[in-house]
């Protein structure tokens, strides 16, 4: 009687585990090749939207801007994700990039910083074709952490970008490149 | 119930979650939005 106890118990267990399991799994299929993200997964390239052309915009825009949808060339795939203005430049960061796990999760930064980091970043609707410059070192990080703890209450350090465990991007323009 | 049977009505089940989503137009969208609003309302800060 016991072990017919633990037998049915073990299955609702799985059950609960595996459905749940297959239902995400399905949903991030479906966003796979769509025109952005969902809040949760990832989604495809970006397509709708006017590409800007013009000279460099005045980022400080970006202050009013929660998330913004990121999209890799190479990998062609988009994300969600926060954007720092300080001094002119925009930035992002990636977290957790200690550990094996946070590369895993957080691959795109991983492929961006190995890879030509070509991105479009669509923002209020408009599409920026930018370049991820990753920034190690630069007078201009403290404006970079000072905006991320103001805007989204980050615990971001200068001390965990310098140790690896926070990346930061500069969404540089195409041509042109960094100029710290 | 036995293994072979459980198995059959969990591969069941679970294809029928999957081809629901896939195809009914709305579901995605509700379940990401309940997700987070589970989320919301327990995850801790």
């Amino acid at each position: 009687m016991t072990r017919k106890i633990l037998v049915v118990a073990l299955q609702i267990i799985v059950a609960m585990i595996t459905i749940p399991a297959v239902a995400l799994a399905t949903m991030s299929f479906e966003n796979r090749n769509n025109d952005g993200p969902s809040i949760v997964f990832p989604g495809g390239e970006l397509v709708s939207g006017e590409l800007y052309s013009g000279p460099e915009p005045d980022w400080s825009f970006t202050n009013d801007v929660s998330t913004i949808h990121l999209q890799l060339d190479n990998p062609l795939s988009s994300r969600l994700i926060w954007i720092e203005e300080s001094d002119g430049k925009v930035y992002i960061t990636s977290d957790y990039m200690g550990t094996w796990l946070g590369r895993r999760w957080k691959h795109w930064a991983v492929q961006a910083y190995e890879g030509d980091g070509l991105a479009v970043v669509r923002i209020n609707g408009i599409r920026y074709e930018r370049k991820l410059v990753r920034v190690f070192y630069s007078p201009l990080l403290e404006g970079v952490i000072d905006k991320k703890i103001a805007k989204y209450r980050s615990r971001i350090t200068r001390e965990a970008i310098e140790s690896g465990e926070t990346w930061v991007f500069e969404l540089a323009p195409r041509e042109g490149g960094l100029n710290l | 119930m036995k293994l072979p049977h459980y198995l059959a009505l969990l591969f069941s089940i679970s294809l029928l979650v999957s081809l629901a989503i896939l195809f009914v137009p709305g579901l995605a969208e509700s379940i990401e939005s309940w997700m987070l609003g589970f989320l919301a309302r327990n995850a801790a800060v």
